[in-house]
C-alpha cells in the first residue's frame, strides 16, 4: 500500500493545545507592550517632533478619530474589496495557465519567456501605464493586483503538479482512472501543499498591489488615505493606515493558512487513515 | 643602499609635501563657504533655471554658499527643514499651512512664483472656457490632494462649483496622455507645461489658470523658525542670491536656458522649442515688481481656500507662515 502522507504529526490534546495557544498569546502581548514602551520613552526621551515620530498615544487618539467617523473602514473596505477580486482573477488565472505549463512542455517552452518576463517588469513602473489603459478605477487596480499574485501562485501550481510522484500515476493508470479522476483524485490533493504555499505569499502580495495601484491614482482606499495623510503631514494617520494595511495583510496569510489546515487536514490524520483504498 | 635610502627619503618628502599641498587646496574652501543641501521638490528641470543662473554665475558663491541641489520629494523636504535638518527647501505654498496645521515650524520667505501655476486644460473642441463650464464635466487630477487639488477646489469655487458639480478622477501624473486618449474631459495641469506638451503633439487645448480667477501663494524658498532666529543672515544672503537668479532669468531666458543645459541632464537631447515655452511661461508666473515679495491677499486667499476644505482649522495664524523681511527692498 502506497501512503499519500508526508509529514505525519501526533494528534495534540485539546488541554495542551489550548495551553499552547494562551502561551503564544501571552507572548504576543508582552512583545507588543515592550514595543509600544520603548516607542513611547524613545518620543520623549528625545523630543521627538510628532511629524516625525508621533507618540503612540497620538496614533491611538487618531485611529479612535477615523475610526469613529467611518474614514478608515470605507478606505479598508475598498482595498479589501481590490485585494479579494485581484487575487481571485489573479490565483484563477496562475492556477490554470499553471497547470497547462505543468502538462504541456511545448506550452511551458512556448510562454515561459514571457511569464519570465512578466516579472522582469516593476510592477510600480507598469501601475501606471495599467492606470492610462484600464481607467483609474476599481479595474486598474484590481489587474495591478492579479499582476502581482500571479507569478508565485503559477510556479507553485507548476512546481506541486510536476511534483506529484509518478509511481501515484502509475497506481491511477493501473486503476483505469479517468483524466478528470486523476486531476481530481490525484494530481489537486497531492499539489495541494505547495500550491498553498504560493497562495500564502499571494494573499500577502495582492494587498501590496492593492497600495501601488491607490499610491499611483486613486480616490479612496487604505494607499490613498496614506498619500492624502503625508501630503497634510499628519504622520499619526499615515501610522494608522499602515498598521492597517498590516492587520490586512496579516488576516489574509491567517485565512489562507486556516484554509491551509482545512484542506490539508488529511495530513494530521492517522497513518491508517489515510492509506489510499483505505 | 645609501642610494636606495636616499631615494625613498626623496620619494616620501616629495610626497609629503603634495600631499600638504593638496589639503591646504582643498582646505581652503570650505573655511569660507558654506555647502547647503537645497531640496527642489521635483526632479531636474528647466523650471528651475533661476537656481541654476544663481549657480552657474557665482551668485550663491559671492555670499559664501555652495548648493548642493537635491531633488527628492516636497512632503520630505517639508519634514526635513521643520526638524532643522536641512536649512531651506522650495515648496509650494499650501504646503507651508498644512505644515504648520501639524505643527512644522516652517516658515516661507521667498515667493519665486507670483502666481498659481496650477491650471485645468481641456481640448478646445469640447469648448471648456471657464470654471462655470467644468459642471457635469470629468476631470482628471493627480489626486485629491496637494497643489493640483487644492488649485482646481479654489477655481471651482471661483465658478461657483462645488467637489459635488464635477467628477473627479484621480489619474496620477497621467493627464496629457488621459486627456488625449479622451478618457477625462479636462485635467489639472501645471500652466507652464503640459497645455504646452499638450499643443506640441497636435492637440489644440484651452487652459483655464486658476491665477486668473483667485490670487493664492505659490511656490517659493522656505526656512525654519530656528534658522531665522539664530542665523538671519543666511536667510538674507541666500534669498538675494536667489532673487538675483531669478531676475537674471527673466532678463535673458535663452542665457538661462543654456545654463541649464548643464544641470539638466537630458535637457539637450529633448525638443529645445518646447522646453523654451516652457520656460518663458514659467517666467510669466514670477514676474513681479518686487521678485520675491509675498502679497498678503494670496496668503489670505490660500488660508480661506484650506479652511473652506476643512484642511487646517480658522483660527491658524497665516501671519506667521510667512515674512518679507528679507526680500524687501
Amino acid at each position: 500500500m502506497l501512503r499519500t502522507s508526508v509529514n505525519h504529526r501526533s494528534p495534540t490534546k485539546p488541554a495542551s493545545r489550548l495551553r499552547k495557544n494562551w502561551r503564544g498569546i501571552s507572548l504576543l502581548a508582552i512583545s507588543l507592550s515592550v514595543g509600544l514602551v520603548i516607542w513611547e520613552t524613545i518620543t520623549h526621551l528625545f523630543n521627538i517632533p510628532p511629524f516625525i515620530l508621533p507618540a503612540p498615544e497620538m496614533v491611538w487618539n487618531s485611529f479612535w478619530l477615523v475610526a469613529g467617523n467611518g474614514t478608515l473602514l470605507r478606505h479598508t473596505l475598498y482595498t479589501l474589496l481590490e485585494v479579494l477580486a485581484g487575487l481571485t482573477l489573479g490565483v484563477t488565472l496562475a492556477s490554470v495557465t499553471g497547470y497547462f505549463l505543468a502538462k504541456f512542455p511545448t506550452v511551458e517552452k512556448l510562454l515561459s519567456p514571457y511569464v519570465v518576463a512578466s516579472q522582469a517588469i516593476p510592477i510600480v513602473a507598469i501601475a501606471p501605464l495599467l492606470i492610462i489603459w484600464f481607467g483609474p478605477g476599481l479595474v486598474s487596480k484590481i489587474l495591478i493586483c492579479a499582476l502581482i499574485v500571479f507569478f508565485p501562485v503559477l510556479i507553485n501550481t507548476i512546481v506541486g503538479l510536476q511534483s506529484v510522484p509518478e509511481d501515484l500515476h502509475d497506481l491511477m493508470r493501473s486503476l483505469q482512472a479517468t483524466k478528470r479522476q486523476t486531476f481530481w483524485l490525484l494530481e489537486v490533493p497531492a499539489s495541494l501543499p505547495i500550491f498553498l504555499g504560493g497562495l500564502r505569499v499571494g494573499a500577502t502580495l495582492a494587498v501590496i498591489g492593492a497600495v501601488v495601484g491607490e499610491f499611483v491614482g486613486a480616490d479612496r482606499g487604505l494607499g490613498f488615505l496614506v498619500n492624502r495623510a503625508r501630503a497634510e503631514y499628519d504622520t499619526a494617520l499615515v501610522f494608522v493606515a499602515i498598521f492597517t494595511l498590516v492587520v490586512l495583510a496579516l488576516s489574509m496569510y491567517g485565512i489562507v493558512t486556516l484554509l491551509e489546515r482545512r484542506l490539508l487536514a488529511w495530513r494530521q490524520r492517522p497513518e491508517h487513515e489515510i492509506l489510499i483504498g483505505s | 643602499m645609501k642610494k636606495a635610502t636616499l631615494l625613498l627619503t626623496l620619494i616620501t618628502l616629495l610626497l609629503s609635501a603634495c600631499s600638504s599641498a593638496g589639503t591646504q587646496q582643498a582646505g581652503e574652501e570650505p573655511q569660507n563657504i558654506q555647502t547647503i543641501r537645497l531640496p527642489m521638490g521635483f526632479r531636474e528641470n528647466i523650471q528651475f533655471a533661476p537656481f541654476y543662473v544663481a549657480e552657474e554665475k557665482g551668485y550663491f558663491e559671492e555670499v559664501g554658499l555652495n548648493i548642493d541641489f537635491d531633488y527628492s520629494a516636497e512632503n520630505d523636504n517639508m519634514a526635513l527643514v521643520g526638524a532643522g535638518e536641512r536649512e531651506f527647501a522650495v515648496v509650494s505654498g499650501e504646503q507651508v499651512l498644512l505644515a504648520r496645521k501639524q505643527g512644522l515650524p516652517v516658515v516661507y520667505v521667498l515667493a519665486w512664483w507670483q502666481d498659481y501655476p496650477v491650471a485645468v486644460t481641456a481640448l478646445t473642441a469640447s469648448e471648456i472656457n471657464s470654471p462655470a463650464d467644468l459642471k457635469g464635466k470629468r476631470i482628471g487630477l493627480p489626486g485629491l490632494f496637494g497643489a493640483s487639488y487644492i488649485g482646481l477646489r479654489a477655481l471651482l469655487a471661483a465658478g461657483g462649483l462645488k467637489e459635488e458639480d464635477v467628477i473627479l478622477d484621480s489619474i496620477g501624473y497621467n493627464q496629457v496622455e488621459a486627456l488625449a486618449a479622451g478618457q477625462e474631459d479636462a485635467v489639472v495641469v501645471y500652466a507652464n507645461n503640459e497645455p504646452i506638451q499638450l499643443a506640441a503633439n497636435g492637440y489644440p487645448v484651452t487652459t483655464i489658470r486658476v491665477a486668473d480667477y483667485v490670487e493664492l501663494a505659490s511656490n517659493g524658498l522656505i526656512t525654519n523658525e530656528k534658522t531665522i532666529a539664530e542665523n538671519p543672515d543666511l536667510v538674507r544672503r541666500m534669498t538675494q542670491a536667489i532673487i538675483k537668479g531669478i531676475a537674471d532669468t527673466i532678463e535673458n531666458p535663452e542665457e538661462a536656458y543654456q545654463i541649464s543645459e548643464k544641470y539638466v541632464d537630458g535637457l539637450s537631447d529633448l525638443d529645445k522649442t518646447i522646453q523654451m515655452d516652457i520656460l518663458n511661461a514659467s517666467i510669466d508666473l514670477w514676474r513681479a515688481e518686487v521678485l520675491g515679495l509675498s502679497r498678503p491677499e494670496a496668503w489670505e486667499n490660500m488660508h480661506r481656500v484650506l479652511v473652506d476644505m476643512g484642511s487646517i482649522p480658522a483660527e491658524l495664524d497665516v501671519m506667521q507662515a510667512y515674512t518679507n523681511q528679507f526680500v524687501s527692498p
